[in-house]
């Protein structure tokens, strides 16, 4: 009975213990989900990090008796007048704005001619997600009011003194910053020149590992020095980008540090997991295939590429998608290499943050952003964890293939 | 029979380039590691040495110093060492005996369909990019932290604190930790498992007893390996340490400073002591992980000595 209840006790400790870190794991979800869902949107993904002004009038030929805009009952309050409905929000900046949430295709609105110097005349169309910053409008004997952002108050008191306006003259307006277009392709960018060099480095080292390489202590000391790159942490990697990576994007004309000089560093840093998972894959492939090619005539290098590698394709695709999970999450290793500066239109030779990069630029300054942290975090958890799926399901068909 | 002589010859050569090619590739791959510590080692270096461009800094005093100021020109960091290790270490002393017991009980106690659910959690933990866990942490538990010292009626820096950084690393070693003591502890021979049942003692007292001793070389490994990443994770950690100017910090509620925090302070500069000083401290951490390992790796031995298995 003793022993029962002893027994009992270590298992219930060790169900707690498991416990603890499923509630930690929705700890993470759960503030994530509670603090960044509300921002993910489509404008978040194919917006602007910076917000641009556009200062714009309404075009001579905008005829206010012919056009008749539409009702509309969607959230915020709207003017029919105008066909405009605007709407209080908090920007991902942490700014309280008054932001257009609908336009009618007939409003007046929709046909205006920028102001901007340089960009005199091109024509302008307020589109839902600006933010209202002031107005010019005509008033009932015909005189121009100038309605400021601080006279707005909110929403409600503009649409109330826009309805009692005769006519708009002029408008000014903000694109809704916050969002991460340029983060997302300088994250692809970052994907595919790591990918690029490291793939074709690390697969033919994997093939000399495991095809050619015999027990002596020069491939002892090879192996070796490829298990320890995955112990160097990944900081470290940065430092080594910044000093022997850099003159060789100098070669190619970069003169700062650049998403080219990330890439490479993420590429060197990916070796071990490209070798690692196309060795795994090469084991599986069974000897009697290569001994059938090999005494068919086949030479060895023809029968790697024609024999074994078709085989391994689904251990070199784990290591891509692993790869391509690291290069998504990894922060340190590119704060030395492609700045931390967030640009909005990144190359390859410019610098830029990847999706990690920009949480931690956007952590890290003077105020912040909680929200908006949150919001990418979450995209690049789901993307993560998809991988981690997809990859469980192609070890699972890898470990049947051969059976 | 008829052989095409020249085909022979030209596949033959190209065996040959091939085989020189993934060769040269794999001496490549195993050469970034040295070119990593060189390079780093000789830029680490030079501000020690006489005739740097903006100042001698003595060796000495830099590695035993207690303050780290940059606009004082002082850089000691010597008490950042001691922090970096007090943190990784109670961050491995929380972590380690819930992730023997998640181990034991994803791969020994618990019904099938659990112990997969449970697998896939770990996995999932693993996956999580620290800078995730750095938000995570600024978010939640540097609240957590603020709450607890307001218990004691102590006032937090926002709750920016050794504290924080130890829980933060605590669970970001636990997936580690755990899929190394999975791994090692389904690796036990059944045979001892089974004489032990056979003895008469029951399964949780096998499980305990020998499955645990018997890993516990595998387990070990995994600690230092989970070490490792103690010292060396930097965005998320420098989110919560805060930049303490000197120390070292043993009050778990006040800001502290570790290596990779340091490397991350104030970017601002390319070059210059400010500059290179960062890889100064990138090489102690190097040094620091590879005497840690050296040190726990000799530990390991003697215990694997003493286990069963």
């Amino acid at each position: 009975m003793n022993r029962l209840v002893k027994d009992n006790i270590l298992k219930g400790i060790t169900y707690v213990a498991s416990a603890l870190s499923v509630i930690v794991l929705a700890a993470i979800l759960w503030y994530l989900v509670s603090n960044g869902l509300s921002l993910i949107s489509g404008d978040l993904i194919t917006g602007d990090y910076y917000a641009t002004t556009e200062n714009a009038a309404i075009s001579p030929d905008y005829s206010y008796t012919e056009m008749e805009t539409q009702e509309y009952s969607g959230k915020g309050y709207y003017s029919k007048k105008w066909g405009i409905a605007l709407e209080d929000i908090t920007t991902a900046h942490n700014d309280e704005e008054i932001s257009v949430v609908y336009v009618d295709p007939n409003s007046p609105f929709t046909h205006m001619n920028s102001l901007v110097a340089g960009e005199d005349g091109m024509e302008l169309s307020l589109s839902s997600g600006s933010a209202v910053q002031n107005i010019y409008y005509e008033d009932q004997n015909g005189e121009t009011v100038f309605l400021s952002r601080v006279q707005m108050k909110d929403a409600e008191n503009t649409i109330k003194t826009l309805e009692e306006a005769e006519g708009i003259v002029s408008i000014n307006y903000e694109s809704i910053g916050g969002g991460i277009r340029g983060s997302i392709f300088a994250t692809l960018y970052l994907i595919l020149i790591s990918l690029l060099i490291s793939l074709p480095i690390g697969i033919a080292s994997a093939i000399y590992l495991h095809e050619y390489a015999t027990k002596n202590k020069i491939n002892s000391l090879i192996r070796q020095g490829i298990d320890t790159l995955t112990g160097v942490p990944s900081i470290v990697y940065g430092l080594m980008g910044v000093t022997v990576l850099f003159p060789v994007t100098q070669l190619v004309g970069a003169t700062s540090t650049s998403i080219l000089l990330g890439g490479l560093t993420l590429a060197i840093m990916l070796l071990p997991t490209i070798i690692r998972s196309t060795e795994e894959a090469l084991i599986v492939v069974p000897k009697s295939l290569r001994d059938g090619s090999l005494s068919l005539g086949a030479t060895k290098s023809q029968t790697i590429f024609k024999v074994v590698l078709p085989c391994a394709v689904n251990g070199i695709l784990t290591g891509v998608l692993l790869g391509i999970g690291r290069v998504i999450g990894e922060s340190a290793a590119l704060v030395y290499t492609t700045s931390t500066v967030i640009s909005d239109n990144p190359s390859i030779l410019s610098q830029g943050t990847s999706l990690s990069l920009m949480i931690w630029s956007i952590m890290s300054g003077e105020q912040p952003n909680y929200e908006l942290a949150s919001a990418i975090s979450l995209i690049i958890l789901v993307i993560v964890f998809a991988i981690n799926i997809i990859v469980k399901i192609i070890g699972k068909r890898l470990a049947k293939s051969f059976v | 029979m008829l052989i095409d002589k020249k085909r022979v010859k030209r596949n033959k050569a190209l065996d040959k380039f091939f085989r020189g090619f993934f060769m040269a590739m794999a001496i490549l791959s195993s050469s970034f590691i040295v070119i990593i510590v060189l390079f780093v080692c000789a830029k680490g270096i030079s501000p020690f040495l006489p005739g740097y461009e903006y100042g001698q800094v003595d060796l000495i005093s830099f590695l035993t110093g207690s303050i780290y100021r940059q606009d004082q020109g002082l850089y000691g960091v010597g008490f950042i060492i001691i922090n970096t290790l007090i943190s990784a270490f109670i961050a491995l002393l929380i972590s380690f005996p819930l992730s023997v017991l998640t181990a034991l009980f994803i791969a020994k106690i618990a019904p099938k369909k659990l112990s997969a659910a449970m697998q896939s959690v770990v996995e999932l933990l693993a996956a999580v990019p620290s800078v995730v866990y750095g938000v995570f942490a600024s978010g939640v538990i540097t609240g957590i932290v603020e709450w607890l010292a307001s218990l004691f009626g102590i006032v937090t820096y926002g709750g920016s604190s050794l504290l924080a950084v130890v829980l933060l690393l605590a669970i970001m070693i636990f997936p580690t930790l755990t899929s190394m003591s999975i791994t090692a502890i389904k690796a036990v021979d059944p045979n001892l498992e089974q004489a032990s049942l056979a003895l008469g003692a029951t399964r949780t007292q096998t499980n305990f007893k020998i499955c645990l001793t018997a890993a516990k070389s595998g387990i070990f490994a995994g600690a230092i390996l989970g070490l490792g990443r103690a010292y060396g994770e930097a965005t998320a950690v420098a989110m919560v340490a805060g930049n303490k100017l000197f120390g070292p910090t043993f009050n778990p509620f006040d800001i502290t400073r570790t290596l990779t925090s340091t490397m991350l302070a104030g970017l601002k500069e390319t070059t210059g002591l400010d500059y290179d000083i960062r890889f100064s401290v990138g090489l102690v951490l190097i040094v620091v992980i590879f005497f840690s390992n050296w040190i726990l790796n000799i530990v390991k031995k003697r215990i694997g000595r003493n286990s069963v298995a």
